[in-house]
């Protein structure tokens, strides 16, 4: 199950943070959103380790941590998505397939004439849409 | 790592027996921790001790498989074989001894025999030393040699001779003794390994325990035998064995059974890391710890001891990270060549911070587990005192109780009961806060060190809420401050509130009232807008959810504070207050994250005002507390502090704050100084500045009730920054000001320019300067309105091309040379009504700058001075004149300037030539003319002893007249040269005007025969006509002289001279005689021919075509009779002389051979 999904701007910044528990945890989501974005730096600035993911969109695994997994994307604009999940066992297409599906929500929500580049996303639609997305993440694996 | 024991924590060592001989124990001890890889020994002294090493009471080992398994490994096991069993015997006997009577041979068969006896049950292995002397080596016998091997039952290279006093020998002995025992050992541990894996494939065993522990044997006899392979081969297969234990396992109660399970696990996991690390093997060692943590997370046992296993858990990473640190280095090798595909390793993963911060985060669930368990536990009922004599039991991860009876003691199994209640007990004991932050330090350095910023903050999150708990609110705020600007730069709304609400309480602690209401305001102005309280975020930080109803709670808490109206929440604090004695003062600058709390833009509506008009000036406040802020005064301060101001509000007119107010300060009122939740307040007012310079609004100061103040800094709304976190908002941008305009170029200072000057600066130039006179240029200074107060002239002489005359291109000729103008002097300071000027006179020059004092003047006085500036070379130049003053006494007046400049022309005032002439019709034959090499720098020749006529004239080239007094000559050589005059003075100066020349005729002779002669220099004397005749005696100092040099000539002794005589004038029909002197100067004989033309204009007598011959020093006189015949200007007859000798022709000039004739006799003729 996904957990927190984010976006996340130039210059760290959250610009979209959505967490999808009923516990209290989302705090120490949050938190680990923050801190997998060490990971996605380091990966970003040593690019000869990933060579084979050059071009590459789709940053996998970042790290495991506790109970969750933490996935990283990053658009060729330089935002990032990261994705939590509890799930252990979790298939990389499906992970593609999400951040791809996130992806194109992302661009047509920053596509509204109204949205300022850089500034958070407030958009309700968008916030359905991804909640759909994420719903719909757990269907597939679990099916 | 440190809580497993010493026998886990390091390889296994082999372990050898020494028995008899004592003396030399020392030396084989030694020798074999030497070897690689090292033996320990046990040193037996003496035969009788070897009991110690027999088998211990063990029944009947071959009954094992029947009987029920106490536990899985036992705990002594592992130290047992490390420090009691050895692999080898090596008994020591004295040659004395084995070759001596036959009752000592006895006792050495003897001690041999026991010694059999004893290791047989073991399988160990013998070795049998002979310690000889080196001299008695040959007497030992060979036969006693032989039996004593056979007895033995060892091969012959397993019986060493040991010959401890020859140095050679003992190396040789020791080496030997070292290889037998290293093989036997080997030896034995393959053959214990051997059997014990026979019985594994064997299946030889009753049940899975057993497995686990034949498979735990086999793999530590392999890690004695260093052969890792195998060993990690057989610990992995005992692993995997164990894994089918769990659950199934009914030997012990449930709880135990797990911990247990757990403890047996831990150690096999901690020995293949071990290995797997130490072989270099990092990324299998990490699948292995995944895999390891993978399968036992799941299993956490009965709730009521859960934190057992988060305890168990955190160790793994604990131990983990240590093994990790402890092979570092490989680590960073391997990382650069490992890809990030897929879900392998990542890079955290490599680095102990990692670990040793999830084994912190396990330890803490744990802390937080076992606190519940130990109040649930003591809602059941207190602890017994049964739990005091419980102990570990002799397998490892189990435990019983102790029981004594009657002097000895027995094991008694506990039931899980028993054992929840022991290990409550056990865990009463600890306090694991300290750990927990020790955890988290290691991984906030090691994160820092990695330049994992966010990783660090997170664990210093984490370690700042630890210290928070245990009440150490200085160190849990230090910590917080570090992480919160983190999160303020990337804007981190949620996890900077949960940083700020936990400082805020750390401010309550440490009873810092300012720190508490700094972090209020921060938190009140946060931008968050929705008023959502999911669930999540609650109970997650001491200041309630993220939300704007949080917000406005706090807002009110810190107003409530400031204003001393309510201490409420922290009344039982008593630091916390606000009041007369203890006001508060908050500052506000440029990068303060309370610049959302109070945010001054400051725009004056014009870039320049002249002093004493007046201005607008728009004050906008801004800020973003959820609630509207009362401001009860406004204080706007420049850096004039006269231009200071107050607005209170109307509504409010007189407040205690008003006492503030510094008497004399403009005091403005406004409609309300209520700042409404992020919207402008603007406020707009006139100003007059007085002085000139810069003035600018530094702080705009808002008092809220008697004792809070707000001080912020001033901005320009051209140059403001976004507000900090608001600037991801999404929403509306405002501008501070009405007028877009000035909300994008407004500014908060203004150039205020300087008064008028009322004084006027006059110079006085002549026309262009010459070059080589002092220029006089006369600077006035006149008031007209303002007395002159600390006056300053200032000069500055500028190169008209830019730059000052010392541009450093020109630097080198200048340093070489003089400079091309300069100032030399200031004269004639003096006031109109010619007083004395003043003592304290500043005066200053250099060659491009000057700097004098004007006098104090009065209104309507006026003062001059003349600059004396002297030109070296023409060149136009800049004259910059400025002077400063106040125009009043008081030390506060402001400075004014008034510039003047003027161009001035620097010229050349006259130029002098010259020229050399022959004499009239007098011609002296120069060779050097006849080989009449033309070139243009050709010197002229002079004739010796002759005659040349010198012409010197000198033209005006500037524009003013000038006045000639005199030229001479300087003749460096009197001897040799002669100038007729020497030097004239005129008699009256001769006017010379612009463009005028003017010619002056010398003789010159030349007495000295040398080819080149320096003539000298010619001097003329002249001056400026100022058109005044008195200046020329009054004024005969400022006369200048312009030099101008001859150049060399050529002299020489011409060997023909040749003259032309022939009366000036004649008359018609009148005879006169013409005749030609040719002077021969040479000690030859000349052959010269002559020729007359005819001319119609004369009757000629004489020798017509003819040549003659000239004697040596002497003349010769060709002379004709004419008549002439026709009137006016007439040409002679043409004479030619031509010498032979030299080739060389002579023809008199046309106008040297031209005469008059008059008509009749001219009336003058005779006078």
């Amino acid at each position: 199950m996904i957990v927190c999904i984010a976006v996340v701007g130039h210059q760290n910044n959250p610009l979209y943070i959505q967490s999808f528990t009923e516990a209290d945890d989302a705090l120490k989501l949050h938190h680990i959103v923050h801190c997998s974005l060490d990971v996605v730096d380091e990966r970003v600035n040593n690019p000869k380790k990933s060579a084979p993911t050059l071009n590459e969109t789709f940053l996998g695994l970042l790290y495991p941590t506790e109970n969750y997994k933490v996935y990283g994307y990053l658009t060729n604009t330089k935002v990032k998505f990261i994705m939590v999940t509890t799930d252990l066992d979790v298939r990389d297409a499906d992970v593609r397939n999400f951040f791809r599906r996130f992806h194109a929500a992302y661009v047509d929500a920053v596509s509204n004439p109204f949205h300022v580049p850089g500034k958070k996303i407030t958009s309700r639609t968008f916030a359905e849409r991804v909640s759909t997305i994420v719903k719909s993440f757990g269907l597939n694996s679990a099916g | 790592m440190e809580e497993y024991p010493e026998e886990l924590r390091t390889p296994p060592v082999a372990l050898a027996c020494l028995v008899g001989c004592p003396d030399v124990h020392a030396l084989i001890t030694g020798n074999l921790h030497s070897l690689q890889p090292p033996i320990n020994t046990i040193a037996l002294p003496d035969f009788s001790k070897i009991s110690v090493i027999s088998k211990a009471a063990k029944e009947n080992p071959a009954a094992g498989s029947a009987k029920a398994v106490g536990g899985i490994v036992k705990r002594d096991w592992l130290s047992k074989h490390r420090t009691r069993v050895p692999a080898v015997v090596v008994a020591l006997f004295s040659s004395d001894h084995v070759s001596g009577d036959p009752a000592q041979w006895l006792q050495v068969c003897n001690n041999l025999e026991n010694i059999k006896a004893t290791i047989q049950g073991r399988n160990i292995k013998l070795l049998v030393v002979v310690v000889t002397q080196s001299g008695s080596i040959d007497d030992t016998s060979e036969d006693r040699m032989i039996s004593l091997r056979k007895r033995a039952e060892v091969d012959s290279k397993n019986l060493v001779i040991f010959v401890p006093d020859d140095p050679l020998e003992l190396k040789q002995s020791l080496n030997r003794l070292g290889t037998a025992c290293a093989e036997l050992a080997n030896a034995y541990y393959r053959d214990e390994g051997r059997r014990v894996k026979a019985r594994l494939e064997r299946k030889n065993f009753g049940s899975i325990d057993l497995h686990i522990r034949y498979c735990f044997k086999v793999a530590v006899y392999a890690e004695f035998r260093r052969d890792w392979l195998e060993a990690l081969k057989m610990y992995e297969e005992a692993y995997h064995a164990l894994r089918e234990v769990v659950g199934i396992s009914t030997r012990l109660p449930l709880v135990q059974s797990l911990v247990e399970v757990k403890s047996i696990a831990e150690q096999f996991h901690f020995k293949i890391s071990t290995l797997l690390l130490h072989g270099g093997k990092v990324v299998e060692a990490i699948t292995w710890f995944r895999r390891h943590i993978s399968y036992y997370r799941r299993l956490n046992g009965a709730p009521e001891v859960i934190f057992l296993h988060w305890e168990w858990l955190s160790r793994q990473y604990l131990v983990f990270a240590q093994l990790l640190e402890t092979c570092s280095v490989t680590v960073q090798n391997l990382t650069t060549t490992v890809s990030v595909p897929a879900d392998k390793q990542t890079e955290w993963e490599f680095y102990p911070p990692y670990y040793y911060q999830l084994s912190a985060h396990y330890l803490k669930e744990k802390n937080s587990c076992l606190e519940f368990a130990i109040s649930m536990s003591e809602d059941v009922g207190g602890i017994d005192g049964s739990v005091d004599s419980v102990v570990a039991s002799v397998y490892v991860g189990q435990f019983a109780r102790l029981l004594e009876h009657e002097g000895t003691y027995a094991m008694q199994a506990l039931t899980d009961d028993e054992y929840v209640r022991y290990i409550l007990a056990e865990g009463k004991r600890f306090q694991d806060s300290f750990e927990i932050i020790a955890l988290l330090k290691r991984s906030f350095e090691a994160y820092n060190n990695l330049k994992a910023t966010r990783m660090a903050s997170y664990c210093g999150v984490q370690m700042a809420r630890e210290y928070f708990v245990m009440g150490e609110f200085s160190n849990a705020k230090q910590v917080f401050e570090n992480v919160a600007s983190l999160y303020r730069q990337e804007g981190w709304v949620t996890l900077l509130w949960e940083v700020l609400g936990y400082l805020r309480d750390c401010s309550v602690g440490i009873s810092s009232v300012k720190d508490f209401i700094e972090y209020s305001l921060e938190m009140a102005a946060m931008p968050i807008i929705t008023n959502n309280d999911a669930p999540s975020f609650r109970d997650c930080c001491p200041a309630g959810p993220a939300s704007l109803s949080q917000r406005e709670k706090i807002h009110e808490e810190a107003f409530g504070v400031v204003t001393g109206e309510s201490g409420i929440a922290l009344s039982e604090n008593n630091g916390l207050k606000v009041n007369g004695d203890c006001p508060l003062y908050l500052e506000i600058d440029l990068v303060s994250p309370l610049r959302a709390v109070l945010l001054a833009s400051v725009a004056f509506h014009e870039q320049i005002v002249k002093p004493g008009a007046r201005t607008m000036i728009t004050i906008s406040l801004r800020s973003q507390l959820p609630l509207n802020v009362e401001i009860d005064q406004l204080e706007v301060q420049f850096n004039q502090s006269e231009c200071n101001f107050i607005i209170t509000s109307d509504q409010k007119p007189h407040l205690a704050a008003i006492s503030h107010v510094h008497p004399g300060r403009r005091v403005e009122t406004a409609p309300t100084l209520e700042l409404p939740t992020s919207k402008w307040l603007r406020l707009t007012y006139d100003i007059k500045p007085d002085q000139s310079g810069k003035l600018e609004c530094i702080y705009v100061i808002a008092r809220i009730g008697p004792n809070f103040t707000i001080c912020c800094r001033a901005e320009s709304p051209a140059s403001m920054n976004d507000l900090p976190l608001w600037n991801f908002e999404d929403m509306t941008e405002t501008i501070p000001t009405k007028d877009p305009g000035l909300a994008f170029s407004g500014q908060k200072a203004i150039q205020v320019e300087e008064s008028e000057p009322q004084v006027d600066l006059k110079l006085d130039s002549s026309g262009p300067a010459l070059v080589g006179e002092s220029f006089i240029l006369p600077v006035t200074v006149a008031s007209k309105g303002h007395e002159i107060h600390s006056g300053e002239l200032k000069i500055n002489l500028v190169d008209t091309k830019g730059g000052g005359l010392l541009s450093p291109r020109e630097v080198e000729p200048f340093l070489a040379d003089n400079l091309h103008v300069e100032l030399v002097g200031i004269s004639g300071q003096e006031r109109a009504d010619h007083s004395e000027a003043n003592i304290d006179n500043i005066q200053k020059i250099q060659p491009s700058f000057g700097l004098i004092s004007v006098p104090f003047l009065n209104v309507g006085d006026s003062w001059s001075c003349k600059l004396k500036i002297k030109w070296n070379r023409p060149k136009p130049i800049m004259v910059y004149v400025s002077l400063g003053y106040h125009h009043s006494n008081e030390p506060s007046s402001q400075k004014v300037h008034v510039h003047k400049s003027l161009q001035i022309e620097g010229k050349t005032a006259v130029t002098i030539s010259h020229h050399f002439m022959l004499p009239f019709r007098r011609d002296s034959l120069l060779l050097s003319n006849i080989k009449a090499n033309h070139d243009s720098d050709h010197t002229p020749s002079l004739a010796l002893n002759e005659t040349s006529i010198l012409i010197i004239s000198a033209k005006n080239c500037s524009e003013v007249p000038l006045r000639l007094l005199s030229m001479s000559f300087d003749v460096e050589d009197d001897d040799s040269i002669t100038i007729q005059p020497k030097e004239e003075k005129f008699r009256e100066p001769i006017l010379h005007v612009s463009g005028e020349d003017f010619k002056k005729v010398f003789a010159v002779i030349p007495k000295g025969n040398f080819s080149t002669l320096k003539t000298g220099a010619v001097s003329l004397k002249w001056q400026r006509d100022s058109g005044l005749r008195e200046d020329f005696h009054s004024c005969s100092a400022s006369s200048q002289v312009t030099k101008h040099r001859l150049p060399d000539v050529n002299v020489e002794l011409p060997p023909l001279v040749i003259s032309l005589k022939c009366p000036p004038h004649a008359i018609v029909g009148h005879p006169f005689t013409y005749s030609v002197t040719i002077q021969n100067q040479t000690e030859l004989l000349q052959e010269i021919k002559y020729s007359l033309a005819d001319s119609q204009s004369f009757v000629s007598s004489g020798p017509h075509d003819d040549s003659t011959f000239v004697l040596p020093k002497s003349e010769h006189v060709i002379s004709y009779m004419l008549v002439p015949l026709g009137l006016g200007y007439q040409q002679l007859p043409k004479v030619t002389v031509t010498s032979v000798r030299y080739n060389a022709g002579f023809q008199p000039s046309t106008t040297s051979s031209t005469v008059f004739i008059f008509p009749s006799e001219p009336p003058f003729s005779d006078q």
